[in-house]
């Protein structure tokens, strides 16, 4: 049987270079096949990512993506730009506050140009827009430092827009806060930005928050697995186990969804559960893992305590670049203390970085 | 027969491994010419391509035959790598080590499908002599994004060259001749730790430059009520995040430069910390405290005065 499947005549003498090539063509084929199907289980999440809009500066007319155009300053000030005093102007259709006397954090120096009559392109402004949970808080992050914040609606749609953004490559990431506290895992992407163009970037779906009713479960009785994702979608949770377990269920109005997980079939011992989000064609990565133990016994989790994120060195609750400075610091050196030898294997190294950068809050 | 069956096996070995091969990551040195004339200047870029995988850092090093080539500058301008470990510095051997909190799998653009492979750095080189040679990737490690920190399958690909006095010579522009752009602006931020200069205050800084890429940071502290413009009065000293700060009250201004490889500059400042003490609105509540408490105190004495009265 199997002969005749692959015809092993092939192999025979008079079948040349063509009978050679048949079993490793054959095998390859089989792996591609195999390796894409594995890349399309994590590849469905599709952002798109448009050019909406053009904006001449020079024109004297505040475009979209113009913070300004040459005298045309909207109205804005020093003052109102958040200074003392002094006076404000307008460069390459972004605001220009070196000539103001004071602020959180002036800015300054060389280069800049624009101006003086010419055409140049405007200010550079990125626009995202997706689903978080129904008035959720969610936080934009650029190049890996908090940019912007915003309030999802009750649909959980939401909208962020970027401006005075420099052409190039930026790693944008976005997380939202459920109404109880818990915080979605980082969705990050990276984008090329044109200048003088508004960019959409559509489609953002973020993960759903997760959480369990209980840190250890008794084997046979059921284990609550909740959380929040936008109104009305398909939740499918996964129980990593030896064997690994679906579950699907629905989220409310509100966004909520719980399913109550029989552990009759999941084996003793340590686990986790994570859950991703679908709704009209859009797809969420998945939620960061939450872990329970299956027992002899029910201990009830703790109702959301701070949890210490790995990477949180100096456990202000976030991991940002003091977390990454104070790690530095302790790059290559000897005896560096246990919090930033976050694999424990007495020394900081790119490893210790990769998980800081996985843990990233901004 | 039995040979074929044995070249058969080996061929599917190598077919499977060259599969296995074709779904990692790879690091890529690349150039718009391999053929130079001498003398001239030419750019190569390394280059990751995430190939549908998730990558938070990288390292490894860059060689080059000294005899042929002269290193000139490396430029990390719109850098994927968002804070450095290890600044890739012009040295016979560079080491360059760093980090993408969130993770890198191709960049996105409105004007083409999927992800593309983003840029580390780039490296601008001086042809010294005739001869061929290759720039070459050594010690490459690029991690998974996955938590643990976990080392994904990296293909290296190394930039081959031939220097001939035969080439013509082109006109190499170099990145930091178009950039006028000033580094973004950036926020810095004060903090201490046990863990570190024996918890005292510390500065952390980061700044990005989309164009040349940052060069340098400079500090200058200056007590006093006032933020200064006159710059050029400061005193400025090379500084590198964390830097320790010499005023360890946090009654001075704190200005920090960051300059690029263009020489264009940023400037921002934080304000001296003011103590919770000295805030007025700490004033305000303390003074309506105040008012609270001797309202409180009067209200008890007239209380407690009808009463005496009613015995």
């Amino acid at each position: 049987m199997l002969k005749r499947i692959f015809n092993l005549q092939l192999l025979k003498k008079n079948n040349g270079i063509f009978g050679i090539l048949f079993f490793p063509v054959l095998l390859s084929t089989f792996y591609f096949l195999l390796s894409n199907s594995v890349f399309a289980d994590t590849g469905n999440i599709t952002l798109t990512v448009t050019v909406s809009a053009s904006a001449v500066c020079g024109n004297g007319v505040i475009d979209t993506g113009e913070q300004c155009d040459g005298s045309n300053l909207g109205g804005a000030t020093c003052v109102t730009r958040g200074n003392t005093g002094g006076t404000l102007s307008c460069s390459n259709c972004s605001y220009n506050e070196t000539g103001c006397t004071s602020g959180g954090g002036g800015g300054g120096g060389g280069g800049g140009g624009g101006g003086g009559g010419a055409i140049v392109p405007s200010g550079t402004t990125v626009i995202f827009s997706g689903r978080a949970y129904p008035k959720s808080s969610v936080t934009l992050l650029k190049d890996a430092q908090v940019a912007a914040s915003s309030v999802a609606g009750p649909d959980s749609n939401f909208s962020i827009t970027l401006g005075n953004l420099s052409a190039g490559s930026y790693i944008f990431s976005v997380y939202s806060e459920d109404k109880e506290g818990r915080r979605s895992s980082l969705f990050s992407f990276t984008v090329s930005v044109t200048a003088g163009v508004t960019t959409n970037v559509g489609g953002i779906f973020i993960a759903p928050t997760i959480a369990v009713d209980k840190s250890e479960v008794k084997k046979g009785d059921n284990l609550a697995i909740f959380g929040q994702s936008a109104p009305s979608s398909d939740i499918t949770i996964s129980v990593n186990s030896d064997e690994e377990f679906f579950a699907k269920t629905k989220s409310d109005g509100g966004g909520v969804y719980l399913y109550n997980f029989d552990t009759t079939p999941v084996d003793y011992g340590d686990h986790n559960a994570k859950s991703k989000a679908s709704l009209a064609g859009a797809l969420s990565s998945f939620s960061s893992a939450v872990s329970f133990k299956v027992g002899t016994q029910n201990i009830t989790a703790p109702k959301l305590v701070k949890k210490v994120l790995k990477g949180e060195v100096n456990n202000d609750g976030r991991v940002n670049l003091i977390d990454f400075s104070i790690a530095a610091y302790w790059y290559n050196r000897t005896s560096p203390p246990a919090k930033v030898d976050l694999n424990g294997d007495g020394k900081v190294n790119l490893i210790d970085f990769s998980i800081m950068a996985y843990y990233w809050t901004g | 027969m039995k040979n074929k069956f044995k070249i058969i096996i080996l061929l599917s070995i190598f077919y499977f491994l060259f599969s296995l091969q074709a779904s990692a990551t790879s690091l890529n040195l690349v150039s718009q010419t391999n053929e130079i004339d001498i003398g001239s200047q030419f750019q190569v870029d390394l280059m990751l391509d995430a190939e549908g995988e998730d990558i938070n850092a990288i390292e490894g090093s860059i060689i080059f035959p000294k005899n042929l080539l002269e290193i000139k500058e490396i430029y990390t301008g719109s850098s994927i790598i968002k804070f450095w470990v290890e600044r890739p510095q012009m040295n016979a051997e560079i080491k360059f080590s760093g980090v993408i909190p969130g993770g890198f799998s191709g960049v996105l653009s409105p004007y083409y499908k999927g992800g593309r492979q983003g840029k580390v750095f780039s490296l601008i080189f001086a042809a010294k002599t005739e001869g061929v040679g290759n720039v070459a990737i050594k010690n490459a490690k690029v991690l998974l994004n996955d938590g643990q920190g976990t080392e994904a399958d990296v293909r290296i690909s190394n930039f081959q060259f031939l220097i001939s006095n035969q080439i013509p010579s082109s006109t190499f522009q170099a990145p930091s001749s178009k950039d006028t752009n000033p580094p973004e602006l950036f926020t810095p931020e004060i903090a201490r730790d046990p863990d570190i200069f024996n918890d005292k205050w510390f500065l952390v800084f980061a700044a990005q430059d989309k164009d040349s890429g940052v060069d340098y940071y400079e500090i200058a502290e200056k007590r006093g009520s006032n933020i200064t413009q006159n710059y050029a009065e400061l005193r400025w000293q090379a500084a590198e995040s964390p830097y320790l700060l010499e005023d360890q009250k946090l009654k001075s201004y704190t200005y920090v430069r960051v300059i690029d490889k263009a020489g264009n500059t940023r400037i921002v400042y934080l304000p001296p910390t003011v103590p919770w003490y000295k805030k007025w609105p700490v004033y305000i509540l303390v003074g309506l405290g105040l008012v609270v408490v001797l309202l409180l105190i009067r209200w008890l004495w007239r209380k407690s005065k009808s009463q005496k009265n009613l015995f």
